[in-house]
């Protein structure tokens, strides 16, 4: 398939998928919205993780600023839907940037553990806090209408991608993926490695809280486990390595499938949908450690061939 | 003052068993370069192991121990050689995200077979008490903290002296001289890893004794461990002893001074600070 035909099919689908709230059934437009907010949530972690690199685990913080941004705008100062967005926005970018400054000096295991630490913190801190409902959390005013939730969720995760795409053509793009492969080496070559990082951090981060921020006021209510849930930031990093991370689309096919798969799953008996997110992550690592997006361009080369080739150039 | 002695006695004895949880973890990441996400569901499954041995078959939670080590020790070892020996070699973020797969699996499979109840392993003596210099001293804690202690000095000397122990930190200091001495990585990795799981283990039917269990306990155990590791570095025992002894005594001020909801804040507040300025860890060698 040549990039031209790839690019009309993607369009094609976008038009079709905003569709779907005037045929499809309530349940259908239900889960259509949560799919897109997972898919915009896995694409907004492949620019810091699939791109830069550096495995978040905090990209949960920046889903729960961008939900209690809205939350308190909405609740606590009665301003609008959008002024919260907004808000909870400035929010994650000004957290991106004032503790990207001094986490993303870390490495590999200490990275991802530090911003694993930094969500456990924000849970246990806004818990304590009066303006955030403290731990029973906040309630917000209801709103029937998930035909615009979805319209929203899905410009959101179309705004994403483009933005990735973007990355992904750009020189800053170019200066992300020297960092991956080999910063010392970037760094030489003249890349700004501190800015481009934070800025990597900033955009996964400004994304993601808009992603937390629609959420909230659909669901209508939030507390502080379930808005800095650190399982969130699991299943976007999954989707984003299933797909492929650093593709374009990878991850947003990746979240896709991943969710539909879970959804009939979770139909039949529910905690099989959980373990079923654990034994693919374990089989992907396994078999295809980088994800569809390399699997569908090599699998027409090699064949089976590919899983056992992966296999043997990774174990002892 | 005597509040301040207790909450220090406290704070000391909850430390040593943090020592045993993170002594697992701080071995394999040492060693093998793995973090291992799943292990707080290893002593998850330790405590559960140590319950049924205790309600099951009415031992004695202390003599079901070594039981419960060599389970953990079989489960781990079988994991290391199946599983995560096909993925040693791939970048570390591959090997994180397989060992949170394994996490998931775990804590799904304890929640379907064991329920999602809060159990605690409850033997005769567990409400005995004693005074120590004016703090009251639960007998339990203290039993706990002892087996711990021993664990951390017997693991230290097998390290440091038993020919296997120098084969596993010769492992860990270089893969290809230690590989032209004789040393057989697959079989020492698979080792080191089942050691760790047992460790875990044991911690885990201490746990089961001095607090509750249930299927997600894991998750937080896995991060106060890595907390723990990234403290006391990954260089000895004893500076893991240290680091647990350390953090133990800071959550029990925190929960004095500020407040019991403040406790995560304080300990993984540390975290952030000391990966911050040291990433190395507080103890551990300079790169």
């Amino acid at each position: 398939m040549n990039r031209r035909a790839l690019w009309a099919l993607v369009v094609i689908a976008l038009v079709a998928l905003s569709t779907v709230p005037w045929v499809a059934s309530p349940s259908l437009i239900q889960f259509g919205i949560s799919t897109l907010l997972l898919a915009t949530l896995a694409q907004g972690w492949n620019i810091i993780g699939g791109y830069t690199g550096y495995a978040s685990f905090g990209n949960s913080v920046f889903y729960g600023l961008g939900s209690y941004g809205v939350a308190i705008a909405m609740v606590q100062w009665s301003l609008p839907f959008g002024v919260g967005l907004v808000f909870g926005a400035g929010l994650a970018v000004a957290f991106a940037v004032l503790l990207g400054l001094p986490v993303l000096r870390l490495r590999g295991h200490y990275f991802a553990i530090c911003t694993l630490a930094l969500a456990e913190v924000m849970i246990a801190i806004v818990s304590n806090l009066d303006i955030a409902g403290r731990n029973t959390g906040l309630v917000l005013p209801l709103l029937r209408g998930d035909a615009l939730f979805y319209e929203l969720a899905l410009g959101l995760l179309a705004a994403t991608t483009l933005a990735v795409f973007w990355i992904a053509h750009s020189r800053f793009g170019f200066g992300l993926i020297a960092i991956r492969e080999n910063e010392e080496a970037a760094a030489v070559m003249g890349v700004d490695t501190t800015r481009y990082k934070v800025m990597a951090f900033a955009i996964s981060g400004f994304f993601t809280s808009l992603a937390g921020g629609i959420h909230a006021y659909w669901i209508t209510f939030l507390d502080p486990v379930s808005a800095f849930d650190i399982g969130l930031n699991v299943k976007m990093i999954i989707m984003a390595v299933f797909g492929g991370p650093g593709s374009v689309l990878g991850p947003v096919v990746g979240a896709f499938l991943l969710s539909a798969i879970s959804e009939v799953l979770s139909t039949e008996i529910s905690t099989v949908a959980g373990l079923f997110f654990g034994a693919v992550i374990v089989v992907a690592v396994v078999f295809m450690p980088r994800g569809l997006a390399d699997l569908g361009r090599r699998f027409r080369k090699v064949g089976w061939r590919y899983f056992a080739e992966n296999v043997r150039a990774h174990r002892l | 003052m005597s509040l301040l002695w207790q909450v220090l006695v406290n704070g000391v004895l909850l430390g040593g068993l943090y020592a045993l949880m993170a002594l697992g973890l701080a071995l394999v990441w040492g060693v093998l370069n793995i973090v291992n996400l799943a292990h707080g569901a290893f002593i998850m499954l330790g405590a559960y192991v140590c319950y049924f041995l205790f309600t099951g078959l009415g031992l004695d939670p202390f003599a079901a121990l070594p039981l419960t080590a060599i389970a953990l020790f079989a489960f781990g070892y079988l994991i290391q050689r199946c599983v995560l020996n096909l993925v040693i070699r791939a970048p570390m973020f591959n090997t994180l995200l397989i060992t949170f797969g394994i996490d998931v699996v775990l804590t799904f499979l304890a929640q379907i077979f064991f329920s999602a109840d809060f159990r605690t392993i409850n033997p005769d003596y567990a409400g005995d008490n004693f005074a120590l210099f004016g703090a009251t001293v639960p007998l339990v804690r203290v039993l706990a903290f002892a087996v711990a202690l021993g664990l951390t000095l017997i693991l230290w000397a097998f390290l440091a002296r038993a020919r296997m122990g120098r084969a596993i930190r010769a492992t860990a200091q270089n893969l290809v001289a230690a590989r032209l001495y004789g040393v057989e990585p697959r079989r020492i990795y698979a080792l080191t890893f089942a050691l760790g799981a047992g460790l875990a283990g044991t911690a885990g039917g201490l746990y089961g004794v001095v607090s509750q269990v249930n299927p997600y306990i894991g998750a937080s155990l896995t991060a106060k461990s890595f907390a723990i590791a990234i403290i006391g570095g990954l260089e000895s025992p004893l500076g893991v002893l240290v680091g647990g002894l350390f953090l133990g005594i800071v959550e029990s001020l925190t929960s004095l001074y500020i407040g019991p909801t403040y406790t995560d804040v304080a300990s993984f507040g540390i975290l952030v600070l000391v990966l911050v300025v040291h990433p190395s860890g507080l103890l551990g060698r300079t790169t």
